[in-house]
C-alpha cells in the first residue's frame, strides 16, 4: 500500500515535471513592462511573454511575426500586413489598433532608464486602413525600420490611457500575445509562467516556465549541474571548458554579434602620445596613419591561439564586423594570417625596421578576458619589433580617456543588432551633427567609404542593401580602419537530453529548448 | 668568563625556539631570492616578449617549444610559474617591508609626540587613531586605491596609511611609561632640545614593542597587498605579485589546473607563517614581563 503511494507519488512528479522547465538569467530583468527600459534581460522575459512585428532568426536575418509581410510603397511610407486571428492573454483579438495604441504609449512611459523610443519616434505618423494592414510613414525614406521593429513588444489596447509599469510587474496589466503567460513575478527572484495554448507560433514543449534569476557565474553552473534548472545562459569562458566534458549537461554556442578589437589612433598627424621610436625617442609623425603599419600589427596577431588559449574556445577569429551565416558577412574575407615574417617586411618597408614602442591600452573590468587578451597582443607585437607595454584600466577611468583620444592602441569590444550599425557607428567618420561615427573614437575617416554608407542607408532593397554593406565591411577591412580580434561566442548550457537554438542576438528563448527526440525503445 | 653583552644574551634567547631559528632561515632565504631574483629565474616574467601564450597553462614539469623547463607550470599567459613567484616575492616584500617602514616612521613620531605633549594634540592624534581602526584596513585601502589608481607606489602609499595608527597607539602607550622614568626628568633638567629628548632618549627606549609589532606588520601589509591585487586593485597586470597571479589561476581551480594558484599561494603562507615565527619570538625576547 505504502509503495503504491510513493509510487504514485513518484509518477506525477515525473509527468508534471516533463512539462516544467526552470531556466536561470544572468542578470535580473528591472520590470515586465515591455516598455520602460531598453536592456537585454527585460527583452528576454518579454519575448516569452509578447510578440513583437517583425521578429529575428537565430542568424538575425528578419522573419515575420504579428506582421506576415512588410514593403516600402513609397519613400516615406511603410506598410505592414497583420497576422490575422492573434489573440492577447486577455481574449481580445490582435489588430492594427493595438499596434497604434503602443506606438502612443511607447513615449509615454514615467521614468524609463532606457526609453523604447529610439524605436519608434522615426514613424511621424500611422495609418490603420483596415484592422490588419498599418502604413507608418517616415520623414524621408528609413530602410532600416523593420530592424528597428524587432525591438517593439505590442501591448493590446484594452490597457486603456497611461498604463502604470506598476501594473505590468503586479501582473494586473501583463497581457501580450506571447507563448507564454505570466502568473507571477517576484523582482529580482523569479517570474512563473503557463504555457497559452492559443499562441500562433510552434507549440512550446513546457506546460510550465520558471525563470530564476542568478547573477552569480558559479552559482548559475552549479544550478545547473545540480539539476535545478534546466538552462542556462552566459556559461562562463572558465565553466565552458570543464562543461564540454560533462556527459550531464551539453552546450549550445553561436557567434555573437558583439566584436573585439583594436583602436589604432588616426586623430593625429603628429606624434601620437603612447609611440616612440625603439629607444623612447620622439617620432615626427604617426607611424600608424601609414597603411603598412597597421597591416602589419594586424598580420602580427596569432587570432587562433588567443581564442584557443585566452578565450578557450569560447570565440571565432575576425576579420570583419560579423560572423559567417550573419546577414552583412562578406564571404572569404578571412582574419589577416598570422605572419611575422612579412609583418616585420612591412614595418621595415613603411620605415620602421626596428620597429617602435607602443603603449597598448585596455580595459581589464569589461569585457570577457580582456586583460588577457592585451597582454597576448603584447607578446605578439614584440615578436616583429614593436616593443609593447600593456596598460590595464579600470573600466570608467579607461572609457573617460578613451573618448578624449588618449591612447594610441586600445582595446574595445562593440555589441550591435544589425550588421550595417558597426559602419555607421564605428567606422563612419565621426559626424556629431549627422549623429553617425558616435562611437568612432579611433578616428578613421575615409569620404569613400562615408558615401558607400550613405548610400545603402538609403537604400531600401534587401538584397541590394546587403550587397552595399558587404562592400563596406571588404572596404574597411582593406584599410585596417581598426583590428578586429574576434567575435564573443554566446554559450548555453542544458540538461543532457534536451536540445536548444542558441541565437546571435543573445536572447534566451526558452520556447526553442526541447527534448531531443528519444530513441525508440528495441 | 665571557661577560654578556644584551645583544648576546639576545640571540641565545632568541635561539632558544628552534622553530623561530627555522622561520629566520626561511625569511632570510626569501628575502635572498627577492633580491637576487634577475640573476636566478629562468625568464623575466614581466618582459611580454619573453612569454608566449602558446605555452599558457602548462603543467608542472612540462617543457617550453625553445626547451626552457616550467618547474612550477606556466599561467595563462605562458609565464614560468618558478619566476612569476620569485618576482613576486620581490614586489611583497618590497612593499611590505616599505610600507611597515613608511608606517612605523609616521605612526612611532606622532605616538611619541602625543605622550610626551600630551593634551589636544595628544587628543587629536588618538581619536584620529581611534577613527582609523574602526575602519577595516582591506575597506579604506581599497577606498584609497580606487581614487589613486593602481601601482606598487599607490599600493605602498595605500597601505601605510592604512597601518600607521597601530605603530602610533603601540609608541604612545610606551612612551607614557617611560616618560615618567628618571633618565628624561634629567634629560629635561639638563634643557635639551625636545627633538633630541624624544627621538635619542624617549625613543630608544620604545624601541622592543615598536620592533614586535613591526615585525607583524610588514606579515599584514604583505597579506594586504596580496589581498587587494587579488581583488584586481593592486599592481598593475603585467607585473604580478602573488596575490595577482593566485587570482588568475583561481578561475582555473575547478578546472584542474590548480598550480597556477597553488603555488604562489604556498609562496605566500610560507613567508607570512615565517615572518609571523620570528615575530612572535622578538615579542617574547623583548618583553621584560615573559622574563624568567
Amino acid at each position: 500500500m505504502f509503495k503504491r503511494l510513493i509510487a504514485a507519488l513518484l509518477l506525477t512528479a515525473s509527468t508534471a515535471h516533463a512539462q516544467s522547465v526552470t531556466m536561470a538569467m544572468s542578470s535580473a530583468p528591472t520590470s515586465v513592462d515591455p516598455h520602460y527600459h531598453t536592456f537585454a534581460p527585460n527583452e528576454t522575459l518579454d519575448i516569452h511573454i509578447y510578440d513583437r512585428l517583425v521578429e529575428r532568426d537565430p542568424q538575425n536575418n528578419l522573419i515575420p511575426g504579428l506582421a506576415l509581410s512588410w514593403q516600402l510603397i513609397d519613400d516615406g511610407t511603410w506598410e505592414f500586413k497583420l497576422r490575422p486571428g492573434v489573440k492577447f492573454h486577455d481574449g481580445s483579438e490582435f489588430t492594427a489598433a493595438d499596434v497604434a495604441y503602443t506606438f502612443a504609449r511607447v513615449p509615454t512611459v514615467v521614468n524609463s532608464p532606457g526609453s523604447f523610443s529610439i524605436y519608434t519616434k522615426t514613424v511621424v505618423a500611422m495609418e490603420t486602413p483596415d484592422p490588419y494592414t498599418v502604413r507608418m510613414k517616415t520623414s524621408g525614406i528609413y530602410p532600416l525600420l523593420p530592424v528597428d521593429l524587432t525591438n517593439v513588444f505590442i501591448i493590446p489596447k484594452n490597457l486603456g490611457p497611461a498604463p502604470a509599469t506598476e501594473d505590468f510587474n503586479s501582473g494586473k496589466n501583463t497581457a501580450g500575445t506571447g507563448a507564454f503567460r505570466m502568473t507571477s513575478y517576484k523582482s529580482g527572484e523569479r517570474v512563473e509562467l503557463e504555457r497559452n495554448e492559443a499562441w500562433w507560433g510552434p507549440k512550446p514543449h513546457w506546460q510550465h516556465l520558471t525563470i530564476r534569476m542568478i547573477p552569480n557565474d558559479g552559482a548559475r553552473t552549479a544550478a545547473l549541474l545540480a539539476g535545478d534548472v534546466q538552462l542556462i545562459e552566459f556559461v562562463p569562458t572558465a565553466d565552458a571548458t570543464r562543461l564540454r566534458t560533462d556527459t550531464r549537461v551539453s552546450l549550445a554556442e553561436i557567434a555573437s554579434l558583439r566584436l573585439i578589437y583594436l583602436w589604432l589612433d588616426r586623430s593625429r598627424t603628429g606624434p601620437t602620445p603612447f609611440v616612440t621610436g625603439p629607444n623612447g625617442e620622439t617620432l615626427a609623425t604617426n607611424p600608424l596613419n601609414d597603411l603598412r603599419v597597421r597591416q602589419a600589427l594586424s598580420m602580427a596577431i596569432n587570432r587562433p591561439a588567443i581564442v584557443d588559449r585566452v578565450m578557450e574556445g569560447a570565440a571565432y577569429a575576425a576579420g570583419q564586423f560579423v560572423g559567417p551565416g550573419t546577414w552583412g558577412h562578406a564571404p572569404g574575407l578571412n582574419p589577416p594570417t598570422y605572419d611575422v615574417a612579412k609583418a616585420k617586411a612591412l614595418l621595415a618597408e613603411a620605415g620602421y625596421p626596428n620597429g617602435f614602442r607602443i603603449t597598448l591600452h585596455g580595459p581589464n573590468d569589461r569585457y570577457v578576458n580582456d586583460g588577457k587578451i592585451i597582454q597576448a597582443v603584447g607578446q605578439m607585437w614584440s615578436r616583429i619589433g614593436v616593443q609593447t607595454t600593456v596598460d590595464a584600466i579600470t573600466w570608467p577611468n579607461y572609457i573617460a580617456r578613451a573618448n578624449k583620444q588618449d591612447f594610441s592602441a586600445y582595446l574595445l569590444g562593440w555589441g550591435f543588432s544589425e550588421a550595417t550599425n558597426p559602419l555607421r557607428s564605428l567606422v563612419y567618420t565621426f559626424s556629431p551633427a549627422k549623429g553617425w561615427g558616435a562611437v568612432n573614437r579611433g578616428r578613421y575617416s575615409n569620404p569613400g567609404f562615408d558615401a558607400l554608407v550613405d548610400r545603402l542607408m538609403t537604400t531600401a532593397d534587401e538584397a541590394a542593401r546587403e550587397t552595399l554593406t558587404i562592400a563596406a565591411n571588404r572596404m574597411a577591412m582593406a584599410d585596417v580602419a581598426l583590428i578586429p580580434l574576434h567575435l564573443q561566442k554566446n554559450i548555453w548550457a542544458m540538461r543532457a537530453g534536451l536540445s536548444f537554438v542558441p541565437r546571435a542576438d543573445e536572447d534566451t528563448r526558452v520556447m526553442e529548448l526541447r527534448p531531443v527526440a528519444a530513441k525508440p525503445a528495441p | 668568563m665571557k661577560e654578556e653583552t644584551p645583544f648576546t644574551r639576545f640571540r641565545k634567547e632568541f635561539a632558544e625556539s628552534p622553530l623561530a631559528v627555522l622561520g629566520l632561515v626561511v625569511v632570510l632565504i626569501i628575502a635572498a631570492l627577492a633580491l637576487l631574483a634577475p640573476l636566478i629565474t629562468p625568464q623575466n616574467p614581466y618582459d611580454l616578449a619573453q612569454l608566449d601564450i602558446m605555452d599558457g597553462r602548462l603543467a608542472p614539469g612540462a617543457k617550453s617549444a625553445d626547451g626552457l623547463t616550467f618547474w612550477l607550470g606556466t599561467d595563462d599567459q605562458g609565464r614560468d610559474m618558478l619566476s612569476g613567484i620569485i618576482y613576486g616575492l620581490r614586489i611583497s616584500l618590497g612593499v611590505g617591508i616599505g610600507s611597515a617602514v613608511v608606517a612605523g616612521i609616521i605612526g612611532s613620531s606622532l605616538g611619541l609626540a602625543a605622550a610626551y605633549f600630551g593634551g589636544r594634540l595628544e587628543t587629536a592624534i588618538m581619536r584620529l587613531v581611534d577613527l582609523q581602526l574602526s575602519f577595516p584596513a582591506i575597506l579604506v585601502a581599497l577606498m584609497i586605491l580606487a581614487v589613486l589608481g593602481k601601482g606598487v607606489l599607490n599600493v605602498m602609499l595605500a597601505i601605510t596609511l592604512v597601518e600607521w595608527a597601530r605603530y602610533a597607539r603601540t609608541a604612545r602607550g610606551a612612551a607614557l611609561v617611560e616618560r615618567r622614568r628618571e633618565y628624561i626628568e634629567a634629560a629635561e633638567c639638563l634643557a635639551l632640545p625636545r627633538w633630541r629628548l624624544l627621538f635619542r632618549h624617549l625613543l630608544p627606549n620604545c624601541m622592543p614593542p615598536l620592533i614586535v609589532i613591526g615585525t607583524i606588520q610588514i606579515a599584514r601589509a604583505i597579506t594586504l597587498e596580496a589581498t587587494l591585487s587579488f581583488l584586481g586593485l593592486g599592481v598593475p597586470i603585467t607585473e604580478p605579485s602573488l596575490g595577482l597571479l593566485i587570482a588568475n589561476g583561481y578561475q582555473y581551480m575547478l578546472s584542474g589546473k590548480y598550480w597556477i594558484s597553488f603555488y604562489p599561494g604556498i609562496a605566500l603562507l610560507t613567508t607570512i607563517v615565517a615572518i609571523n615565527l620570528v615575530g612572535d619570538q622578538l615579542r617574547d625576547v623583548l618583553n621584560p614581563r615573559l622574563k624568567r
